[in-house]
């Protein structure tokens, strides 16, 4: 069987712009990969690319044995953006919904975790009724994650979900995160410029270097499931992030 | 205390307003015809109330019936403008003609063309109020957030649902904005289309039919001016209401 997502030699330019050299990656099943670099070196876009709502300039992209298109017709990846995009005629509720409302044909049947269990485990049960201006910003993140989680996708692909997010209250959505990707297998690519994050979170970061957008190396983070918080006080993190840290340095100094 | 406020104070302005006309009328001794005091109108109005009513009720009907016939057809072709740039750019100066050029000048025309009656009348609330409508309705949509439109795409949303579901939602508040405008336009396109289009009933008939009597039609001419303004406030005052009880969860509707 292939792995969920394949990038074979992707390539990407705008206008005159080459934003992506020849990607190469495979996210295997059940897999976290994190996209890590700085901002503007491609990552969102090979996110973009993944999800179907860019197409390639050339090389090939596979999602779950079919084209990006095809997932998405299919509802197969939970796609979580960067500003949370909540509808502000929805309550928190029903824009947890939105995606189950949408394209109705292909939504779960049984999803293996209601809207209403995935709003209590992020702490927004009593906060159901309540719109989107009433929240906090980690509040209406955590709405978004809600909605890329309630549709039950096989693939879950997240664009810097916490970068306009205060530190405390990333922290605390990155810890959250993990407790909600911790039981479900669920593949992810992961989008981000914290090297914290993408220490907590993943299997294996995709350093990426800039202009243009290049993978320049792939590390596999040696930490066991599940990731308590208490792990980042450890030596073991500590030494992950130094690892991240001087990747992302030898990345753009070359 | 505020609730309070609110009643009082435009109360009190309109009540400072019409003592003004009052003074102004009896002061300067003003022809009847030229401005009538609202004392002589109120009289004229309480003199014969159903008849004024029943009249009223006839041009609200001819702006209800205009203004969302063009209010209808600005959410589609506004639809069809936002989701297109091309179109946009192609039917942009064609609304912008319309805005721009008087239909005070035209609707003989449009009276010879459609026939006496109350067609030339819907037609002009209609006609004059759709470039107002349709700018609004392409400006709301396409201030729809590019994130939860990509959020959609994810998951393969088809037109009708990104319409339903996005587009049209957040067109709302713009649309109402807009439609105050409209109600304004549509209001003065009915008073003058019922004179042209030699209407028996409607406050622009009886009015205009009045007008051409400068002996005795002063209190027929200015209560129908009254009429009208009463008209325009009720309809403000129903949009107010409606933006209300369908945008409570908009900015402009809180604090």
């Amino acid at each position: 069987m292939s792995a969920p997502i394949e990038l074979h030699g992707v390539t990407k330019t705008f206008g005159a712009l080459r934003a992506l050299d020849p990607i190469t990656l495979d996210v295997e099943a059940g897999e976290i990969v994190t996209l890590l670099g700085p901002s503007g070196c491609g990552k969102t876009t090979v996110l973009r690319l993944i999800a179907g709502l860019e197409s390639p300039t050339a090389g090939s992209i596979l999602v779950d044995g079919g084209t990006p298109d095809a997932a998405r017709h299919a509802k197969r990846i939970g796609f979580v953006p960067q500003s949370p995009a909540l509808l502000p005629w929805r309550t928190v509720e029903a824009n947890a919904r939105l995606l189950l409302d949408i394209n109705r044909a292909a939504s779960p049947t049984q999803p293996s975790a209601s809207v209403d269990e995935l709003l209590a485990e992020v702490g927004l049960d009593e906060f159901r009724d309540a719109y989107p201006h009433e929240l906090s910003g980690g509040m209406q993140q955590r709405v978004g994650l809600v909605r890329a989680f309630a549709l039950d996708a096989p693939i879950l692909l997240m664009d810097e979900p916490f970068a306009a997010l205060d530190e405390l209250t990333r922290t605390d959505m990155r810890h959250l995160l993990g407790r909600l990707c911790e039981p479900l297998g669920t593949t992810i690519v992961y989008v981000t410029h914290s090297i914290a994050e993408a220490a907590f979170l993943s299997d294996r970061v995709a350093v990426m270097s800039s202009r243009p957008g290049r993978v320049a190396e792939a590390v596999t983070i040696p930490l066991g499931h599940p990731r308590a918080p208490e792990l980042e006080d450890s030596e073991e993190f500590f030494h992950v992030e130094t690892t991240l840290r001087a990747a992302l340095r030898a990345g753009s100094d070359r | 205390m505020r609730f309070l406020r609110s009643i009082a104070a435009p109360m009190i302005g309109l009540v400072a307003f019409g003592l003004a006309w009052e003074a102004v009328v009896r002061i300067f001794d003003i022809r009847r015809f030229v401005l009538l005091a609202p004392t002589a109108i109120v009289a004229e109005f309480l003199d014969a109330p159903s008849f004024y009513l029943e009249n009223m009720l006839v041009t609200a009907r001819h702006m209800v019936l205009g203004l969302t016939t063009s209010l209808a057809v600005a959410i589609l072709v506004g639809a069809v403008m936002a989701s297109s740039r091309f179109v946009e750019e192609a039917v942009q100066p064609v609304l912008i003609l319309i805005l721009v050029t008087p239909w005070v000048a035209y609707i003989t025309s449009v009276v010879v063309w459609l026939g006496f009656g109350e067609q030339p009348i819907l037609f002009m609330v209609a006609f004059t109020s759709f470039p107002v409508f349709a700018f609004g309705v392409v400006g709301g949509m396409k201030s729809a957030d590019p994130a939860a439109r990509e959020l959609l795409a994810s998951v393969s949303a088809n037109r009708r649902e990104v319409f339903w579901r996005l587009r049209l939602p957040a067109a709302l508040p713009s649309i109402f904005t807009t439609a105050r405008f409209a109600l304004g336009l549509g209001l003065a396109a009915a008073y003058f289309a019922e004179g042209r289009a030699l209407e028996i009933t409607g406050l622009g008939a009886i009015g205009q039919r009045a007008a051409l009597d400068q002996t005795t039609g002063a209190e027929v001419l200015w209560t129908t001016i009254v009429c009208a303004a009463v008209l325009g406030i009720a309809g403000l005052a129903a949009i107010s209401v409606a933006e209300r009880l369908l945008l409570r969860w908009h900015s402009s509707q809180r604090g």
